[in-house]
């Protein structure tokens, strides 16, 4: 029997939804949608990104969403005082790394678990973003910032050739870096992982500054396509970015998942959102099915774990 | 007269290892039996099936106060009235002393119904009282010390109205004093009329309490006997068995010293430990359960971090804090537990061997090259012989014997100096074991200095030069191999000294 | 009452009154009648929400779709509420049909996690996910107000007794009845022992899967009540109003002392969380600071919390002796 890695099952979905999409939704294939699809996606997808790495070694990051916020706000306000972009870009992704400093203290250095961590963090970022921006959003950028989020390269958007690189970056840094590696071992067996020699404090340090640079990067390519920074950018994406995390086949409690799945999973969720958007079914019904999916999907893994564990029991009786 | 409990033709065979074949067990009522046996017996595997937690091969039968038992559920047995007292007690730390005590009766009441706090609190003072206690039984049990946590689990057995009460380890985190104390409530109990099996390693212990005595040795049966036919000696060869399985070797005085450790103590873990191992040479460190020997090879890897003492690597004095330090000295830790601590199931065996030496496994873009990886894997698996030989195959997937490679080749690439292997045979086929055994011998001849912690005697026996036996945390004696024998070795560790403990 | 304020409570209880004597020194109008009958009001819901929540977290479980559960029954009742006619009957249909959402929901997640073994968090966000998305569609994102309801309902949200809301009372309830629960059925202890040591309670002879069912079941059953308490509230139906209040009801349980882990927690603890919160920020608007401050203490307070309360059980666990050295 033929049997197909999770990835590669995601992968089908995803080609099948696209082809379902192209038949039944009008304009889907439209130069003007698949281009309008493909501005939309990489916000979540990087942010995703950034979630799975977490998840990979049994931790989340509720702070990621307003990480980007802040490093987004700080990045707009220094422009919005003349800063030249790139200084800009690099003092909002310094503001990022030291969120992910933060969490990374309290979570790898003092082992606090993750959720109350970022829990809290999330809470005192929104306050300290609010604080700086009194609730008003930030506009004002130079026309050249603006072109980050706009632009194109031939065909293909800018932020998705941002979000592909930092994909194969992502997968490369997993799979093939000593701290990537490690990521996964933590992940499945952290005693093991520092009876190993690992630096398991080192490794998950690493990793909520890994997502905060993911988040601050995100936060770029919002704020310049939206050309405004405000408390709630990106909010509405945490839940999202641990469904897509999962959906693309990473296990909550650690351990397993793979770049690819989450970048289907991505790709799943944009086409699934814009596709039922052409057909005029109302954007809270992609939510509705998100939901079911992710349901669907996890409990499918259950029966099919437990009828597996049935199956070799009956193999050692017999 | 007639058995309380009788366990016949019990039988537990996990995938890899038979861990009973075909063992008895006969209790009389009012009695306190020993059942004894070195680690891996297989007297916890017994017990657990007597109290429902493992389901026994086919062909078991368990008789209980005339009546034939099949229980798949602990608390079915408890209501039946055998009691087990974990070595880890199994209670509730954030529950009070009352509830503790009463979970499960009618007094605690059931589902939704409404708990019975008054009854139940007067229940369990009553109880905690025939045992001599007198505590606030509505505080959380995570207030007591010890030693009355045990009491309570005592005090729930009598809540059941136990008529037998299984012990496993009962004074594994007693002082001296609360040792006496327990005696004499065992004592209370047979007078009861309740019987008692009590395992433990502390061979004074059993006879000062025990009346009759069961044997285990590698999951069989050997014999049940009297005090009165008893002594310390005789116990001691039943439980080690004679046959020592033999390994050509040639007595190897070791090279240049590779490891000195000198006045290594942590508080409540092991004290003023003192001793130097030689490339080439394997030295033995063995004793009872709860000694402080994985302790002390912990604190040796950098897991563990001692209050004060000196650790010289080549005649060097180093500061190992983590255990990546450790593997910068050379050094290479095979734990316990390989499961827990040694394997990362889910990967495959070549992810489990490259993940020490990753660094070395670089290609000039600082990237791991899957290829090396490969090559490594498969390189060791060739060497160690470790079947299935398939790289790709998840650990968890293999015979405890092959893991136990695997866990010996992650290391052996990192081409160490020093390695330290904590009880290298656990639950492990013995043809299995005489292989690992042959295999540190011959790593031996590539300069490597080894030490062995191991509680079986014989294990220690076969393969070490030098044994240090470790008795409460201190080194009680050194032995030379050569010298050894297992009563030797055995008084060391729970008498403190060479010479017999019996007159 | 000893028994009833462990330690850990006395721990932020003794924050919240060094706060209340700051502001009452700061702002007269801090401790009247009037204002703590506010503080009261305006945190009935998230009082009522964390009550389930310290029992879900007890367990070592976690329910993130708490909010969308509320917002649900409020939409449902809402809705309902529209076609009922102006008789006192009408408002116990109303709770009626609040409760039964909520509890149905929550039923639904205690199924999820109970017997599909799916881990909480993610059972509970596609729930969330799937709730949020329901409600939206069906309302269209539609607001209620009061004249949408039966004046029957409007009397029984203004009624007071003893010059005290409703809402007051109700908080009272639903803290006695969690705390009775918890305290004195067999169901409320089983919630204690799984989380204490599951291995334990099996050995026991205590149900997990039933209990998680309870649990999460007595979840949504709260969702129900607050539900009716936003209405009783706010007089209306907001479709968006709840988006996010998950956080802010495990933020106030944590800030309680209930171990995220499993194990401990307390109705006292978790109502002194509740009060905490409600305290710093009516303190905030009194003081005239900006508002925007409150979230950036609320944050600090968690990371402080949960920092003292791990290293004060890290320091626990290692003075536990391993070896019993001979001296």
């Amino acid at each position: 029997m033929l049997k197909l890695s999770k990835e590669a099952m995601l992968g089908l979905v995803l080609i099948a939804l696209f082809l379902l999409m192209s038949i039944i939704a009008p304009g889907f294939l439209d130069s003007y949608n698949l281009s309008n699809m493909m501005f939309q996606l990489p916000e979540l997808g990087i942010l995703a990104l950034g979630m799975m790495v977490v998840i990979l070694t049994a931790g989340i990051d509720l702070s990621i969403t307003y990480t980007a916020s802040f490093s987004g706000v700080i990045a707009a306000l220094c422009m919005s005082h003349h800063y030249p972009i790139a200084v800009a870009i690099g003092i909002g992704i310094a503001v990022a790394l030291l969120c992910g400093l933060l969490n990374g203290f309290f979570i790898a250095i003092i082992g606090v678990s993750p959720i109350l961590v970022t829990l809290g963090s999330m809470v005192l970022f929104e306050g300290v973003i609010l604080t700086i921006t009194k609730g008003n959003a930030i506009s004002g950028f130079p026309d050249a910032f603006g072109q980050i989020g706009n632009m194109s390269i031939g065909p293909i958007p800018l932020p998705v050739i941002v979000f592909l690189v930092l994909a194969v970056i992502t997968a490369t840094l997993l799979n093939r870096t000593i701290w990537g590696r490690s990521v996964y071992k933590v992940g499945i067996n952290p005693v093991a992982a520092r009876f190993s020699g690992l630096h398991v404090k080192r490794v998950l340090l690493g990793v909520y500054l890994f997502s905060a640079f993911m988040a601050s990067i995100a936060a770029i390519i919002m704020i310049s396509r939206y050309n405004s920074a405000k408390v709630d950018l990106g909010s509405s994406y945490l839940l999202l970015t641990v469904s897509a995390a999962v959906l693309g086949g990473t296990e909550i409690s650690g351990g397993y998942g793979k770049v690819k799945g989450t970048v289907y999973a991505v790709a799943i969720f944009q086409v699934l959102s814009n596709g039922l958007n052409l057909l005029g079914i109302p954007r809270t019904v992609v939510d509705i099915l998100m939901g079911v999916i992710l349901i669907a999907v996890l409990t499918l893994n259950y029966v099919s774990a437990k009828m597996s564990a049935r199956k070799s029991l009956k193999v050692s009786a017999g | 007269m007639e058995s309380l409990l009788r366990m016949s033709n019990i039988s537990k065979t996990y995938p890899g290892v038979k861990a009973l074949d075909q063992v008895q067990l006969a209790i009389k009522p009012g009695e306190v039996h020993a059942l004894i046996g070195e680690n891996g017996a297989g007297k916890s595997t017994l017990m657990k099936i007597l109290v429902g937690v493992e389901n026994p091969d086919e062909g078991a039968e368990i008789h209980f106060a005339g009546e034939k038992i099949r229980l798949s559920k602990p608390i079915e047995a408890t209501l039946k009235g055998i009691s087990m007292i974990y070595q880890d007690l199994s209670l509730f730390p954030n529950l009070s002393v009352a509830e503790n005590i009463c979970i499960g009766t009618e007094s605690a009441a059931k589902g939704y119904a409404r708990v019975k706090w008054k009854p139940m609190k007067a229940r369990a003072e009553k109880a905690l009282a025939e045992l001599g206690l007198k505590v606030d039984v509505s505080l959380p049990l995570e207030k007591l010390s010890i030693a009355k946590q045990q009491l309570v689990a005592i005090a729930r057995s009598l809540v059941f109205d136990s008529k037998l009460i299984v012990m496993d380890e009962p004074t594994s985190s007693l002082s001296s004093g609360e040792v006496e104390q327990l005696y004499k409530i065992i004592e209370d109990l047979r007078n009861r009329g309740i019987s008692i099996i009590y395992i433990s390693h502390k061979l004074k212990e059993l006879f000062a309490v025990a009346d009759r005595f069961t044997v285990l040795r590698d999951g069989k049966f050997v014999g049940s006997y009297d005090k009165e036919d008893m002594d310390e000696d005789k116990l001691i060869a039943l439980m080690v068995g004679r046959e020592v399985d033999v390994i050509n070797r040639e007595e190897n005085a070791g090279g240049e010293e590779v490891l000195r450790v000198e006045g290594l103590s942590k508080k409540g873990n092991f004290k003023d430990i003192s001793f130097s191992l030689r490339a080439g040479e394997i030295v033995g460190i063995t004793g009872l359960v709860g000694a402080g020997r994985t302790e002390l090879a912990q604190a040796l890897f950098g897991l563990n971090k001692p209050d004060s003492g000196q650790i010289y690597v080549a005649g060097k004095k180093v500061n190992i804090r983590t255990s990546s330090d450790a593997v910068k000295h050379k050094m290479a830790y095979i734990p316990e537990s390989r499961q827990t601590q040694g394997l990362f199931l889910r990967q495959s065996i070549t992810d489990n061997i490259s993940v020490t030496v990753f660094g070395k496994m670089l290609n000039k873009f600082k990237l791991i090259d899957r290829s090396k990886e490969q090559k490594l894997a498969s390189e060791y698996i060739q060497i160690l012989d470790v079947r299935p030989p398939i790289a790709g195959m998840n650990a968890g997937q293999l015979s405890g014997g092959n893991q136990q490679k695997v866990v010996i080749a992650k290391w052996l690439s990192t081409e160490p100096r020093i390695l330290i292997i904590d009880e290298p045979t656990n639950g492990i086929d013995i043809g299995a074991k005489t292989e690992i055994h042959k295999l540190l011998r011959r790593l031996t001849n590539k300069g490597i200095g080894i030490i062995v912690i191991s509680s079986e005697l014989p294990e220690v026996l076969a393969v070490s030069d030098r044994i240090l036996v470790m008795r409460r945390g201190r080194i009680s004696g050194e032995i030379a191999a050569s010298e050894a024998t297992q009563e030797m070795i055995m008084n060391l560790a729970v008498l403190g000294t060479k010479a017999g403990g019996s007159k | 009452m000893k028994s009833v304020f462990k330690s850990k409570e006395i721990g932020i209880l003794s924050v919240l009154l060094f706060l209340c004597i700051i502001l009452s020194v700061n702002n007269p109008v801090f401790l009247t009648a009037d204002n703590i009958q506010d503080i009261f009001k305006a945190n009935a819901i998230l009082a009522i929400l964390a009550m389930g929540m310290t029992l879900v977290i007890i367990t070592g479980g976690i329910d993130v779709s708490v909010a969308a559960i509320t917002s649900a029954a409020t939409v449902i009742t809402g809705h309902l509420m529209k076609v009922l006619p102006d008789s006192p009957l009408s408002v116990a249909a109303a709770f009626a049909i609040a409760i039964l959402s909520g509890l149905l929901l929550g039923l639904i997640n205690g199924t999820l996690i109970a017997k599909t073994k799916i881990p909480p968090i993610v059972a509970t966000l596609g729930t969330m996910s799937i709730i949020n998305g329901s409600v939206l569609y069906f309302t269209n994102g539609v607001y209620l107000n009061s004249s949408n309801f039966p004046k029957a309902f409007i009397r029984f949200a203004d009624f007071k007794i003893a010059g005290i809301s409703i809402l007051i009372y109700l908080i009272a309830l639903v803290t006695l009845i969690t705390w009775y629960v918890m305290k004195y059925t067999m169901i409320g202890r089983s919630v204690f022992a799984i989380g204490g040591n599951p291995v334990s309670a099996v050995r026991a002879g205590i149900h997990l899967e039933r209990t998680q069912l309870f649990v999460y079941g007595y979840m949504g059953f709260l969702a129900g009540i607050a539900a009716l308490a936003q209405m009783v509230y706010t007089k209306s139906v907001d479709p968006n109003g709840m988006l996010g209040f998950e956080l802010t009801v495990i933020s106030a349980v944590v800030i309680g002392g209930a171990n995220i882990l499993g194990g401990n927690g307390s109705v006292w603890g978790t109502l002194i969380g509740v009060v905490l919160l409600g305290v710093m920020q009516n303190g905030l608007i009194l003081s005239h600071v900006d508002t925007y401050w409150q979230k950036v203490i609320v944050g600090a307070v968690i990371l402080t919390a949960v920092s003292y309360d791990f290293l004060r059980r890290k320091r626990m666990e290692s003075k536990l002796l391993k070896v019993e050295v001979e001296a």
